[in-house]
């Protein structure tokens, strides 16, 4: 009977080969023991351009190419090892000095273990990326030598020794082996090899075995110029800083069961709110609740307790000793967490060493003051109502990326960085990392749990190269959450059978008559931006016997086209608006009723939606009337053109005489607006000019003005507002209206103080119209463009306006704060906005045109779509926004210049210029500054930043200083950016 | 954890320590089940099956078989090659259950089928059934190759007539097809790491020949590469044929020696020492 059992000691292979058997615990919690095979050698080369014996045996590749030796036969030498020295550090050094090895004025001839290579590779991915780049490097002469499969320098694990004893034993074994290893070859000089630990019993036990070992701080003063490099060892030299991960610990606090917090909220213990981040600290969130005049102040990780921007949540207020001031210093997620490793579960606490640090810096500074009015409360999240995650476009941060991951199938674990940086980063598993590298991608957050700092999500598709065009756009969309798609075809069968041949019934007895007025004699013309299609509305006016005039605002019938509840209707209340991108326009209608049917285009009749005036010459409104009506447009004018033909004194046809007479009048409903408290607000405004062929951004142009534009922005806000009295008089439960809500004074504090301080100024804010005056009187003689910033600062101290159902608030909460009107509401581009649409239909039900629709009067169905349409709105103007600064990017692409800008936000490491030639406004970081980070003292009394050191500057708040605009690519992450650096204060 | 296997080109060493041209240990071992006709054991690494031959008999009743008559056997009057494989739960780290119909089980039980049937000299068995069970015991990568080299060793055990051993083995490529890197080296004998982070292919050969019995690959790979990755594949082949050849040689001896069997005709040049 034979048996399979057989004894190892036959096998002559016996004494080479061992295995590594490790435990590892998967993420379900389960426990695999991974038993792997190790063939020990003795052909792994010492690499060593001295040695003969390993240079005979060098390994070679398939090509019987043999790797080339690294280290120097004459290495430099310190004043300790004068016979020059091979460094062997170990993974502590690596962790904690990754900066000093990229040195290029010492750390020479470094030999890495592969001990060394694999612990740190658990321990940071990022760390690990930068030292293979190191050994890739061929001027740095690193080499990674193979200890554990060298028969010679594997150890095995003692009994009772700690997996870290171990693999320093086998640091301090590789050492021996190494000196032994040189001593043999004939060299005059032998190299001392050199062990670099901060780890002191390590080293007590190097110098014990009479080995040459050092700490990174004494080896670095052995070193010429040692005395600057000191800098970049880290403080923390306290014995090893492994710290043991202790199993089953969250990293954040439990939220509150639901009913906790429900009678919480209602005992006015707990407070509910929507938590936003800040855009210059990822750490700091605030969150306005109505107990409290000034936002509360959400700091740090633990506080946060996994509140992503947007998320419905309930917080707790600390108490007022822990009451801090917003913070002044910029933090980036990316610059801080940068050497995260998403694959580890969360070895070390919650709060990492750098993020304690970046706070530090902030307690610092808040306690050295005695500033006792600016503390603000600050409360931490206890619960999340609801979560309002969507999808995020982002990309993989190419640093977490292992290089296996690179190029393998296997599922590995990676950072995506959102686009949105108020979003943190988001961890996720994939197979593809090597197709993703590089593209824009779409992801979701799935969870958030208690033990992994970073939210899980998962891919949801690729949108492209990063920076292409179609990539970035989409992109663009998604985030802002644009419905882009096609129309479907549900839709498209609303539209009138004919098509593009639909013309307005000749016979006058057509149902399409019914009830219509016939304006087509009148001297109707439209005015809009150059290239306009959806061309919303039209104005005439024309002089009265009695010497008044008669002025008439048109807008096309959308609704004559789009009945209630078809799927056309149901499909625009859900786009809400047309969304305006540099190079694409996303409907919210077809383009065939767009762009032809409903489009007022000149020379063709249409149906329209016509408000009638009768004005005294001061512009006093006699009588006023709505209807319904059929007009045939005299001309399409540009602002442009418009302006040239009103300002040519021989140009003297009827329809320029009319524009005149528009004029004269717009001027004084202007004045009007503006004795009753109207604002003149301000946002920097820019054009991208595009190659007409190739649809490439070429040029920036900041946006002009004309008084035609305010000619027909006026008569819009007149018929705006006399359309809502129309509406709410009809249905005061349910008119669609559009109101502004008064700023709190809270909200100006900081720029009024800022004015104060700085400029001498005073900014009131009673009223509206107390605002106005004041702003008119923010003026600095030698810059014009001060005004205009304060005006775009002020802006940004206001609430969005938004659509309320007239149900919902009292009368005197209608109110429109920057218009300074009573009442308010959208009628003049029903083809671009669903509320317009809203606004027609209950005013044809109002001048009993048509029976009021349901849809219409409904509250609850109203309030659902002011609700969407807000958002809808809000999003529109942002991505609006986002694609000019995409382009202005792009259009500064490869081009370098120097231009004006204005420091508008100041921080302790930083400050944000806005350069109004391009309105773009960007971070200027005081580590951009010089080489290394200039000190700087930072006086948040007078706003004053000064520092010193490797760069001495002195800038303040309002300052207008010179800026070189630049674009720059992000190597790490792909992505294009303007970028400014600071040239000099003015 | 250790490193992965992009750290090759840091020293040309593989995750285990072998250079690119290097075999796992093989162990083997013939005639470990007396009770049966032929039976194997065989190692590559960690890789660990065994291997149990019945036969040629004849065949037990058959389900499924219209017709009935004319006994069993392949098509065409030639001894049919019935492979098991069972895979034992505790073969891989996570433990795992694979059922009778496991897909990729009965692929594999073809795979091996057809590859021992175009070497045994079947037609010699008419209406027989040789009836090969391999049970896996450990996995760790080139799990096709181990269990044909074991099915190989037990008929060889078995004493049923065949041209030539047939003898497997895996090739990889150092880089992934993504990374498409054309000085990638040929790897040979990929373990179960290697074999999930880049391409490979299992290739057996007719003995020292270079004729190809299997070649199964399920990676992608760019046609470049794949000459390299099969020449060296070949040559691991011809390795392992050497390494049985030499158990099969050893345990011959053994039984002549211990007189379990005569030395008989054809053994003559064998040294017996």
């Amino acid at each position: 009977m034979a048996s399979i059992k057989r004894s190892l000691d036959s096998d002559p292979l016996q004494a080479s080969i061992s295995s590594k058997v490790y435990v590892r615990s998967t993420k379900s919690g389960k426990v695999q023991k991974i038993v792997r095979e190790v063939y020990l050698r003795q052909d792994i080369p010492c690499s060593s351009k001295l040695c003969r014996t390993c240079q005979k045996m060098a390994p070679t590749d398939s090509a019987g190419r043999p790797i080339p030796f690294v280290l120097s036969e004459a290495p430099a030498g310190t004043s300790v090892y004068p016979n020059g020295h091979y460094l062997v550090p170990d993974t502590n050094a690596f962790l904690s000095a990754m900066d000093l090895f990229e040195q290029s004025s010492a750390f020479y001839d470094v030999v890495v273990l592969q001990i060394v290579l694999e612990e740190l590779r658990n321990r940071s991915l990022p760390l690990y990326n930068r030292l293979i780049g190191l050994t890739k490097s061929e001027d740095k002469r690193f080499y990674v030598f193979f200890n554990e499969f060298r028969l010679e320098t594997y150890i095995n694990r003692l009994e009772g020794e700690s997996v870290n004893d171990r693999n320093d034993r086998a640091v301090r074994q590789a050492v021996a082996w190494y000196s032994e290893h040189l001593a043999r070859t004939s060299a005059g000089k032998v190299p001392t090899v050199v062990m670099l630990s901060n780890d002191r019993e390590n080293l007590k036990k190097a110098k014990k075995q009479g080995l040459a070992a050092c700490s990174l701080a004494e080896y670095v003063r052995q070193l010429k110029d040692g005395e600057h490099l000191l800098d970049m060892i880290p403080e923390t030299e306290d014995g090893d800083m492994i710290k043991e991960k202790k199993p089953n610990e969250f990293l954040y606090p439990e939220y509150f069961s639901m009913s906790k917090m429900m009678t919480g909220v209602k005992g006015g213990v707990l407070h509910q709110g929507t938590f936003n981040v800040s855009p210059y600290n990822y750490l700091e969130g605030s969150i306005r609740v109505p107990a409290f005049p000034k936002s509360l102040l959400i700091l740090g990780r633990e506080n946060i307790n996994r509140a992503v921007d947007g998320d419905l949540v309930v917080v707790e207020v600390l108490p007022k000793d822990q009451w801090k001031e917003p913070s002044t210093q910029v933090i980036e997620e990316e610059a801080v967490t940068k050497d995260e490793n998403p694959d580890t579960e969360e070895a070390g606490g919650l709060v990492t060493e750098r993020e304690r640090k970046a706070l530090q810096e902030e307690v610092k500074r808040t306690h050295s003051k005695t500033t006792e009015g600016h503390a603000q409360p600050t409360a931490k999240v206890v619960g999340v109502i609801k979560r309002n995650w969507r999808q995020y476009v982002g990309h993989i941060d190419q640093t977490s990326v292992s290089q296996s991951a690179q190029q393998g199938r296997k599922q590995d674990t990676v950072f995506v960085i959102p686009m949105d940086k108020k979003i943190p980063k988001i961890r996720l598993r994939t197979r593809q990392v090597a197709e993703l590298i590089g593209k824009r991608i779409l992801v979701t957050i799935d969870a958030w749990d208690r033990g992994s700092r970073h939210p899980t999500g998962h891919f949801v598709r690729s949108l492209g190269e990063l920076e292409t065009k179609a990539a970035e756009t989409e992109a663009l969309l998604l985030e802002y959450d644009v419905q882009y798609r096609p129309f479907p075809k549900t839709v498209l069968d609303c539209l009138p059978k004919e098509g593009h041949d639909w013309k307005v019934p000749a016979s006058m007895d057509d149902p399409g008559w019914r009830d219509r007025e016939d304006l087509r004699h009148l001297g109707i013309c439209s005015i809009d931006p150059i290239g306009c299609q959806d061309i919303d509305d039209a104005l005439h006016a024309r002089p009265l016997p009695s010497g008044n005039y008669e002025v008439g605002v048109h807008i096309a019938d959308v609704s004559h086209f789009v009945r209630p509840n078809n799927a056309m209707d149901m499909e625009a209340s859900i786009r809400g608006t047309t969304v305006y991108l540099v190079d694409k326009r996303i409907d919210m209608l077809p383009m065939l009723l767009g762009t032809d049917l409903c489009s007022l285009k000149p020379y063709v009749e249409r149906y329209a939606f016509s408000v009638l005036w009768e004005l005294t010459p001061d512009a006093d409104i006699v009588n006023m009337r709505f209807t319904k009506s059929v007009i045939k447009s005299r001309e399409a004018f540009s602002y442009e053109q418009a302006q040239l033909k009103v300002d040519d004194a021989s140009q003297q046809d009827d329809l320029i005489k009319s524009i005149r007479v528009l004029m004269a009048l717009s001027k004084k409903l202007k004045q009007k607006r503006m004795d009753a408290g109207a604002l003149s607000l301000s946002s920097p405004e820019v054009k991208v000019q595009m190659e007409s062929e190739t649809s490439d951004p070429i040029d920036v142009k900041t946006k002009q003005h004309l008084d035609t534009m305010s000619l027909v922005e006026e008569f819009m806000l007149l018929a705006n507002v006399s359309v809502a009295r129309k509406i709410y008089e009809a249905f005061p439960q349910t008119a669609l209206l559009r109101r502004h809500g008064a700023p709190p004074k809270t909200n100006f504090d900081e720029l009024a103080n800022q004015l104060r301080v700085k400029k001498g100024l005073e900014l009131s804010v009673e009223s509206s119209r107390a605002l106005a005056d004041s702003l008119d009187t923010c003026v600095d003689p030698k810059e014009p463009f001060f005004n205009t910033l304060i005006r775009i600062m002020a802006t940004r101290c206001m609430m969005a306006a938004e659509y309320f159902c007239s149900g919902t608030q009292a009368y005197p909460e209608f109110r429109h704060y920057g218009l300074a009107s009573e009442i308010y509401t959208h009628f003049t581009s029903p083809i671009r906005r669903y509320a317009d649409l809203v606004a027609h239909r209950q005013l044809a039900a109002a001048i009993e045109y048509e029976a009021v629709h349901p849809s219409v009067r409904s509250r609850g169905r109203l309030e659902a779509v002011c609700k969407n349409i807000n958002v809808r709105h809000r999003n529109a103007q942002l991505a609006g926004r986002a694609s000019i600064a995409f382009y202005v990017g792009q259009a500064l692409r490869g081009k370098a210049t120097q231009e004006d800008g204005f420091i508008m936000k100041i921080f302790s490491n930083g400050f944000v210029v806005l350069v109004p030639r391009f309105g773009i406004e960007s971070l200027v970081r005081l580590r951009d500054l010089a080489e290394p980070e200039p000190t700087a003292e930072y006086d948040a009394e007078t706003y004053t930043l000064t520092t010193s050191g490797s760069r001495e500057i002195k800038v303040e708040l309002f300052q207008k200083v010179k800026v070189l605009v630049t674009d720059q690519k992000d190597e790490t992450t792909g992505k294009r950016g303007v970028k400014m650096e600071f040239v000099k204060a003015y | 954890m250790p490193l992965d296997t992009s750290a090759y080109s840091l020293a040309l060493l593989r995750v285990d320590g072998r250079r690119w041209n290097e075999l796992r240990r093989v162990h083997a071992q013939i005639r470990t089940q007396a009770a049966a006709d032929g039976s194997s054991y065989l190692e590559m690494g960690h890789t660990k099956v065994m291997c149990v031959v019945n036969g040629p008999s004849e065949p037990g009743p058959r389900r499924g078989t219209a017709g009935g008559g004319g006994g069993g056997g392949g098509p065409g009057g030639v001894a049919e090659v019935a492979v098991s494989v069972v895979v034992a739960g505790f073969s891989s780290v996570d433990r795992k259950r694979r059922g009778r119909g496991d897909k990729r089980t009965l692929e594999l039980q073809t795979t091996i089928s057809n590859a021992l049937a175009a070497s045994l000299h079947t037609h010699l068995y008419p209406h027989s059934t040789i009836s090969i069970s391999l049970h896996v015991l450990s996995q760790d990568g080139s799990l096709l190759a181990a269990l044909i080299n074991a099915a190989t060793l037990a008929c060889v055990d078995a004493g049923i007539p065949m041209t030539d051993y047939v003898v497997a083995c895996t090739a990889g490529s150092t880089s992934t097809y993504a990374a498409n890197d054309e000085t990638a080296d040929p790897l040979l004998d990929l373990n179960h790491q290697e074999e999930q982070e880049l391409p490979s292919l299992t290739v057996a050969t007719l003995g020292e020949t270079d004729r190809v019995a299997v070649l199964v690959c399920e990676s992608r790979v760019q046609a470049s590469r794949l000459e390299g990755m099969l020449a060296v594949g070949v040559s691991g082949c011809h390795q392992v044929r050497e390494i049985l050849d030499q158990v099969v040689r050893d345990k011959g001896r053994h039984m002549i020696k211990e007189g379990t069997v005569e030395k008989g005709m054809g053994v003559e040049e064998m040294e017996v020492d």
